[in-house]
C-alpha cells in the first residue's frame, strides 16, 4: 500500500517552544488512522504543516508524494477539517461551501451533494453564525468532502457533537475508509476513537510515541495478564508462583496473574487440585492503553499548553 | 456601589494595562503628534517682507489632527475587542452593572489618553518654541516664542490635550454602539475628517460653512487651538471644545442606553 | 480490515486550474456577506448625497452697487463662454477696422505702461494711492476676432507686462515669443496675417528680421472679422496665501500702449479706425481713466482694461459663481471610508475567524489569493464607484445649473477622466486596504491606516493653516496626490490666480497624481505578498 500522507522528521519551534520535535509517520489508504495525544502534543501543528499553512523548520510533509503547496486543486487530493468555527458568521452554510467549491472549479451541484452527505439539508441556507458547534463540525466535514478526496484529515471532529452525532461520525469515518480512502482523525480522547480507528499514531511532546494498529496496541497493553477468581487464594498463589508467574491479589477472591498463558494456568491449577470459579484473559480498553502510553506526555502538558492555544 | 465602581475601575485599568496594543498605541499618539507638529513648523517659514497673519501656536499643534486618529483606534479597540472575542460576556457576568463598566472604561481611557496627550502637546509646543524663531517667526516681527506663561498658548496646549481625551470618549461611545471595530473606526474617522472637507467644499455658501465649523466635532473642538483672530472664528475656543464635549457626552449616553437595552 | 484495499479513486474530476476560479471564489465570498454588499451600496449613496449637498446648499448672493442684496439665479449675470465652451473674460479696448478677407497688419510697440490702486491710502479709510506699474499679464497688441461678441473666437499677438511677446488664441492657447519688456529703446514689432481661417503671428525686434510665433485656425472667421490694435489689463490681485488659506485683495488696473508704424495689406475695408470697449469695457474710475485712444499720424496711444482669457476655476477668483465637475464628487471621501472598511474586512474578517487557513488550504499559492482578493475588491469598488460618480455628476450639474451656477464646461473626455478617475481612485483604495489588511491582520488598525494615509494629507493640504507650498508637497508625495485625477480645469499660466490644492489645483498632472496612489498600493501589495508567503497562516 502506498502512503498518502507522509510526514518525515518535521521540526517546528514557536519562539522558545518546541512544537514538533522530529515528527514522522505515514497514513495508509483504506483505514482510519487515529492521531492521538494530549493537548499540546503537536497534533494541530502537524496538520497545519501537512496543509502547507505552517512552514516546518526541518523535515517534510508530503501529500500524494508532493508538498501541499504544489497541489493545483488541493481539495481533490486531501479534504481537511481544521477548525469548525472558522466560518464567516454572516454567510450561509451553502454560500460558505459555494466559494470553496468555486475555488476548486466545482459547481453548486457538488455543494448540494456534500450538504446532503453531511445531513445539513434543512439548515444549509441559514447563516453559519447561528450554528451550534456540532452543526459547524458537519459543515466542516461537508467542506472536506467537496473535492471527493482520497485523503481526509480532521482535527478533533468529535468536538461539540452530541452522542448521536458521535455515533454518526464513527460510522461516517468507517464508511470513508471502507471506500478505500485514507482518513486521519486527531483526538485527545481515545474513547472517541473506540470502534472507529484501525490504526493509531500516538504523539506526545511533538514526536511519535507509538505507531501501531489498534489490535497490537490492545494486546500490548493487556500485557498477557489473566484474572483468576478462586476461593483458595493462598494455594493458588503458591503453586503459580512456583511456576514462575507474578501473582497479585486484587480482591478477596481475585488474583491477577502475569507471566503465564491462561491455558497453562488452568493446567497447573488442575495438577495441584486447586479449585477456581473463573479465569479470564484481561483486556485493556483503548483508553487504558492510551493512558499507559502517554503518561509521560501528559505530565508535559502544562509546559506546552501555550502552543496548544495558538 | 462605590466599592463596586472602584472594583470596576481597577478591573478596567488592569485590562487596559495588560492589553498588548495599549502601550504601542499610546506611544503612537505621542510620537505621531509630535512628528507631524514638528514637520508642520519646520515646513513653514515667514520670509522677510511678507506679513504672516499666522497663528504659530495653532501651527505647532497641527499634529493633534494625526494623533487623534490613534486615540480613536485605541478607544475603539477598548470596547470592540471585547465584542469580537466574546469577552464582553465575561465582563458583564463579573460586573453586571453595565453603566458602571462603561464609566470605568471611559475613566481609565481618559486617564491614559490625557497622560499620553500631555506629552504629545507639550512636545509639539516645545518643537514650535525651538523651531519657529529660526523660520522667521521672531520676536522682532511680533512673534514671541511659544510660552505656557502666555494665557492663550496655555489654553491652546492644555485644550488640545482635553481635545484628545474627548475624542477618546466620543470614539468609545460610538464603538460601544457599533461594536464592530472596523465599522467603528470608520464611523469615527468619517465623523472627524469629513467635516473639514465638506466645509471646505461649502466655502461658497458661508452659511453652511459656518454651521459645520461650529457644530462638527473636529472643526469645533480644534477651535481651542486658536490664539489669534478669535473675533473672526465661527466659534470661540472654549465654546468649540464644549461642542465636542457635547458630542462625546451624547455618544456615551447613547452607548450606555444601548448597552443596557441590548443583549450582550 | 483488508490489506488488499485499493486506494480510493475520486469520482469528482478536477477541472483545469485557473486564476479565474480563484476570482470566482473570492467574488462568491464577497457577494455572500450581506453586510459588505449593503456597505458598498451605503458608500455609494453617501457619495451621491454628499456630492449633491454643496450645490443644493449653495446660496448665491449678489450685492449690486447701492441696491439691495438679491439672491439666487436671478442675480447672476451671464458669463461669456469661449469657442470650447469654457467661461471666459473677453473685455478689452479695440481700435479696429473690419477685415473682409485675407490680409495682414504690422505694428511697432514702443511702450506699455499701467497703473492700479495698490498703494497705501493717504488718509485712513481713504482711497488707496495709485501705483504706476503693469500687471504681469497686461496686454497690448494686434487682434483678429470673428466678431466683437464676447466669447468669440480670435487670434492675437501681443506684448505683455512681464511675460514678453505672446501669441494667444481662443482664450486657452498661449505661445511664447520674444522675451523681455518693451520700451522705446527695445521696441517690439508685431504682425498678424490672415489667410482664410488661419491666422499666423510674427514678432521682430527691428522690423526687418521676423520670427513666426505660431498659427491658429480660428473657427467662424467670416468676411466681417474685426481686427486692429487692442489693449487690456487684468485685475490686480494681491494674494497673501501663506496661512489659513489665502486671502486676496483685488483691484482694477489699466494699461496704455503706444503703437506706430501701422501697416496694412490685403482686404481691409476702407474705413476710419474706430475705438470701442469690447465686452462691456473695463473697470474705469476717476483715478483710473481708460477706454480711450489718441491718434497722431500713425501713432496710436491706447488705454484699456479687462482681459481676454479663460476664467480659472476656484472660489477665490472674483466673478460669477462657478462650479466644476469635481465639486460634485466631494462625496468620494465618504465612499473612500466605506471602501476602506469593507476591503479591509474582506481580509481581516478571515484572519479573525481563522477562515484564512481554509482559504489557503484550498488555494496554497498565496500570492494568487492576494491578487484575487485585490482584484475582486477593486472591481466591485470600481463598478459601484463609477455608478455613484456618474449619478453624482449628472444630478449635481443639473442642480447647480438650476441654482444659477455657471458650470465649467470642459471637454467630454475630461469629464470621463474625472468620473472614471474617481472610481479608479476608490478601486485603488480598496487594493491598498486589502494589502494593509493582510499586513496588519487587525481590522481597526488597517482601516485607520488607509483612511489616515489618504484623507489626512488632503485635509492638511486644503483645509489647514499650513502654507500653500506645504499643501503642494503633500499632494505630490502622499497618497492624497491621487485627487489630482479629479481636477477638471487646468491651471492657466496666462491667467494670474491662486493655483493651490486648496483652490482645486494640484501640482501633479491628473494621471501622475493617480500614479502616486497606485505606487503606494503596489508597494503595500508587494509587502503583503511577501508577508503572506513567509508567515505561518
Amino acid at each position: 500500500m502506498e502512503a498518502t500522507i507522509e510526514v518525515t522528521g518535521v521540526r517546528k519551534r514557536f519562539g522558545s517552544t518546541v512544537a514538533l520535535d522530529g515528527m514522522s509517520f505515514a497514513v495508509q489508504p483504506g483505514q482510519v488512522t487515529g492521531f492521538v495525544g494530549p493537548n499540546g502534543a503537536g497534533k494541530s501543528t502537524t496538520m497545519r504543516v501537512i496543509l502547507g499553512l505552517d512552514a516546518p523548520d526541518e523535515g517534510t510533509a508530503l501529500v500524494d508524494g508532493r508538498p501541499y503547496r504544489d497541489l493545483r486543486h488541493p481539495l481533490h487530493h486531501v479534504g481537511s477539517l481544521l477548525d469548525a468555527s472558522a466560518v464567516q458568521p454572516s454567510r450561509t452554510a451553502r454560500n460558505h461551501l459555494l466559494w470553496l467549491a468555486h475555488s476548486q472549479g466545482l459547481t453548486g451541484r457538488r455543494v448540494d451533494e456534500v450538504i446532503e452527505l453531511a445531513g445539513l439539508e434543512t439548515v444549509a441556507r441559514r447563516k453559519a453564525g447561528g450554528y451550534s458547534l456540532g452543526m459547524r463540525q458537519r459543515l466542516g466535514i461537508a467542506a472536506a468532502m467537496l473535492g471527493d478526496p482520497p485523503v481526509l484529515m480532521m482535527d478533533e471532529p468529535f468536538n461539540g457533537m452530541d452522542p448521536e452525532g458521535i455515533v454518526w461520525m464513527r460510522g461516517f469515518l468507517r464508511s470513508l475508509a471502507a471506500e478505500g480512502r485514507a482518513v486521519l482523525v486527531s483526538s485527545h480522547l481515545m474513547s472517541e476513537l473506540q470502534d472507529a480507528a484501525d490504526h493509531l499514531v500516538v504523539v506526545g511532546r511533538g514526536t511519535v510515541i507509538a505507531d501501531t494498529s489498534v489490535a497490537d496496541l490492545l494486546d500490548a497493553a493487556s500485557g498477557g495478564r489473566v484474572t483468576l477468581r478462586t476461593a483458595a487464594r493462598s494455594e493458588a498463589m503458591t503453586v503459580l508462583a512456583n511456576q514462575g508467574a507474578t501473582v497479585a491479589a486484587t480482591d478477596r477472591d481475585t488474583l491477577t496473574v502475569s507471566g503465564l498463558a491462561s491455558e497453562r494456568i488452568v493446567a497447573i491449577l488442575g495438577e495441584h487440585s486447586v479449585p477456581f470459579s473463573e479465569i479470564s484473559a484481561h483486556r485493556a480498553s483503548l483508553e487504558e492503553a492510551y493512558m499507559e502510553l502517554t503518561k509521560d506526555a501528559v505530565e508535559f502538558r502544562a509546559r506546552t499548553a501555550q502552543e496548544a492555544s495558538r | 456601589m462605590s466599592l463596586a465602581a472602584g472594583d470596576a475601575l481597577r478591573a478596567e485599568w488592569t485590562k487596559l494595562r495588560t492589553s498588548p496594543g495599549t502601550i504601542w498605541l499610546l506611544a503612537g499618539v505621542t510620537v505621531l503628534t509630535v512628528a507631524l507638529s514638528t514637520a508642520a513648523v519646520a515646513a513653514t517659514s515667514c520670509p522677510a517682507g511678507i506679513a504672516c497673519p499666522a497663528d504659530p501656536t495653532r501651527l505647532s499643534l497641527t499634529g493633534v489632527e494625526f494623533g487623534q486618529a490613534v486615540v480613536a483606534v485605541l478607544a475603539v479597540l477598548v470596547i470592540s475587542t471585547e465584542y469580537s472575542t466574546g469577552m464582553i460576556r465575561v465582563t458583564l457576568a463579573a460586573m453586571p452593572h453595565r453603566g458602571a463598566v462603561l464609566a470605568a472604561k471611559a475613566a481609565v481611557l481618559t486617564g491614559a489618553v490625557l497622560a499620553a496627550g500631555a506629552v504629545a502637546v507639550l512636545g509639539s509646543a516645545l518643537a514650535g518654541r525651538l523651531i519657529l524663531p529660526g523660520q522667521g517667526f521672531t520676536a522682532a516681527r511680533g512673534f514671541a516664542p511659544l510660552s505656557l506663561a502666555d494665557e492663550a498658548t496655555l489654553r491652546a496646549v492644555a485644550g488640545s490635550d482635553l481635545y484628545l481625551a474627548l475624542i477618546a470618549l466620543l470614539s468609545l461611545g460610538i464603538a460601544a454602539i457599533v461594536r464592530d471595530s472596523a465599522a467603528s473606526i470608520g464611523a469615527v474617522l468619517g465623523l472627524l475628517y469629513l467635516a473639514p472637507i465638506i466645509a471646505h467644499a461649502l466655502l461658497a455658501s458661508p452659511h453652511w460653512y459656518n454651521r459645520i465649523q461650529r457644530y462638527a466635532p473636529m472643526p469645533a473642538g480644534l477651535a481651542i487651538q486658536s490664539t489669534a483672530g478669535l473675533a473672526h472664528l465661527p466659534i470661540g475656543p472654549w465654546a468649540g471644545l464644549g461642542v465636542l464635549a457635547g458630542w462625546a457626552a451624547a455618544a456615551l449616553l447613547a452607548a450606555s442606553i444601548t448597552l443596557r437595552l441590548r443583549d450582550a | 480490515m483488508t490489506a488488499t484495499m485499493t486506494p480510493y479513486r475520486p469520482r469528482q474530476q478536477a477541472g483545469r486550474d485557473s486564476f479565474a476560479q480563484l476570482l470566482h471564489a473570492e467574488w462568491t465570498k464577497f457577494r455572500t456577506v450581506s453586510g459588505w454588499v449593503i456597505g458598498m451600496v451605503v458608500a455609494a449613496l453617501a457619495m451621491i448625497a454628499l456630492g449633491l449637498f454643496p450645490a443644493g446648499a449653495a446660496d448665491i448672493a449678489c450685492q449690486s452697487a447701492g441696491g439691495p442684496a438679491s439672491h439666487g439665479k436671478a442675480c447672476v449675470s451671464p458669463v461669456p463662454s469661449g469657442p470650447a465652451g469654457e467661461p471666459v473674460t473677453d473685455s478689452f479696448y479695440l481700435v479696429g477696422r473690419p477685415l473682409t478677407g485675407n490680409g495682414s497688419i504690422t505694428v511697432r510697440l514702443t511702450s506699455l505702461t499701467g497703473k492700479y490702486p495698490g498703494g497705501r491710502a493717504s488718509t485712513p479709510g481713504g482711497q488707496p494711492a495709485m501705483i504706476h506699474g503693469l500687471q504681469p499679464w497686461s496686454k497690448a497688441g494686434l487682434i483678429i476676432a470673428a466678431s466683437t461678441k464676447p466669447g468669440s473666437a480670435y487670434a492675437a499677438v501681443m506684448v505683455t507686462g512681464s511675460n514678453g511677446v505672446r501669441m494667444q488664441y481662443d482664450y486657452t492657447h498661449d505661445i511664447a515669443g520674444l522675451r523681455g519688456a518693451v520700451s522705446s529703446a527695445s521696441a517690439r514689432w508685431l504682425r498678424l496675417t490672415r489667410s482664410g481661417p488661419t491666422i499666423t503671428g510674427y514678432d521682430s525686434a527691428d522690423g526687418v528680421h521676423w520670427t513666426r510665433i505660431g498659427a491658429a485656425t480660428v473657427p467662424g472667421l467670416t468676411a466681417a472679422a474685426r481686427a486692429g490694435l487692442f489693449v487690456t489689463s487684468p485685475l490686480h490681485s494681491r494674494i497673501t496665501s501663506d496661512f489659513g488659506g489665502s486671502s486676496g485683495q483685488i483691484m482694477p488696473s489699466v494699461a496704455t500702449g503706444t503703437f506706430d508704424h501701422v501697416a496694412l495689406t490685403g482686404a481691409w475695408q476702407n474705413a476710419a479706425w474706430t475705438g470701442r470697449d469690447v465686452g462691456g469695457g473695463g473697470n474705469y474710475s476717476e483715478q483710473l481713466t481708460g477706454g480711450k485712444y489718441r491718434q497722431a499720424g500713425d501713432r496710436f496711444v491706447v488705454t484699456g482694461s479687462g482681459d481676454i482669457a479663460p476664467i480659472p476655476a476656484g472660489h477665490e477668483y472674483p466673478g460669477p459663481p462657478t462650479v466644476t465637475v469635481e465639486q460634485h464628487l466631494i462625496g468620494a471621501f465618504a465612499a473612500l471610508i466605506g471602501v476602506a472598511i469593507i476591503a479591509a474586512l474582506f481580509v481581516t474578517a478571515e484572519y479573525r475567524r481563522g477562515l484564512i487557513r481554509l482559504t489557503l488550504a484550498a488555494s496554497p499559492r498565496r500570492g494568487r489569493v492576494l491578487a484575487a482578493k485585490a482584484i475582486v475588491a477593486a472591481a466591485v469598488t470600481f463598478v459601484v464607484g463609477l455608478a455613484a460618480a456618474v449619478i453624482a455628476v449628472t444630478a449635481g450639474v443639473a442642480i447647480a445649473r438650476s441654482q444659477g451656477f455657471v458650470i465649467y464646461h470642459v471637454p467630454a473626455l475630461t469629464v470621463v477622466r474625472v468620473v472614471a478617475g474617481t472610481a479608479a481612485l476608490l478601486a485603488v483604495t480598496a487594493v491598498l486596504a486589502v494589502a494593509v489588511g493582510v499586513i496588519l491582520r487587525r481590522s481597526a488598525v488597517a482601516v485607520a491606516v488607509v483612511i489616515v494615509a489618504i484623507v489626512l494629507p488632503y485635509i492638511l493640504a486644503v483645509a489647514s493653516i499650513l502654507p500653500a507650498g506645504v499643501g503642494e508637497w503633500l499632494t505630490r508625495l502622499t497618497p492624497a496626490a491621487a485627487f489630482a485625477v479629479q481636477q477638471s480645469v487646468p491651471a492657466y499660466p496666462q491667467v494670474t490666480a491662486i493655483y493651490t490644492p486648496a483652490n482645486g489645483y494640484f501640482p501633479l498632472a491628473p494621471w501622475a497624481g493617480f500614479a502616486v496612489l497606485c505606487g503606494y498600493a503596489a508597494l503595500a501589495v508587494g509587502v503583503a505578498a511577501v508577508m503572506l508567503r513567509r508567515r505561518d497562516a
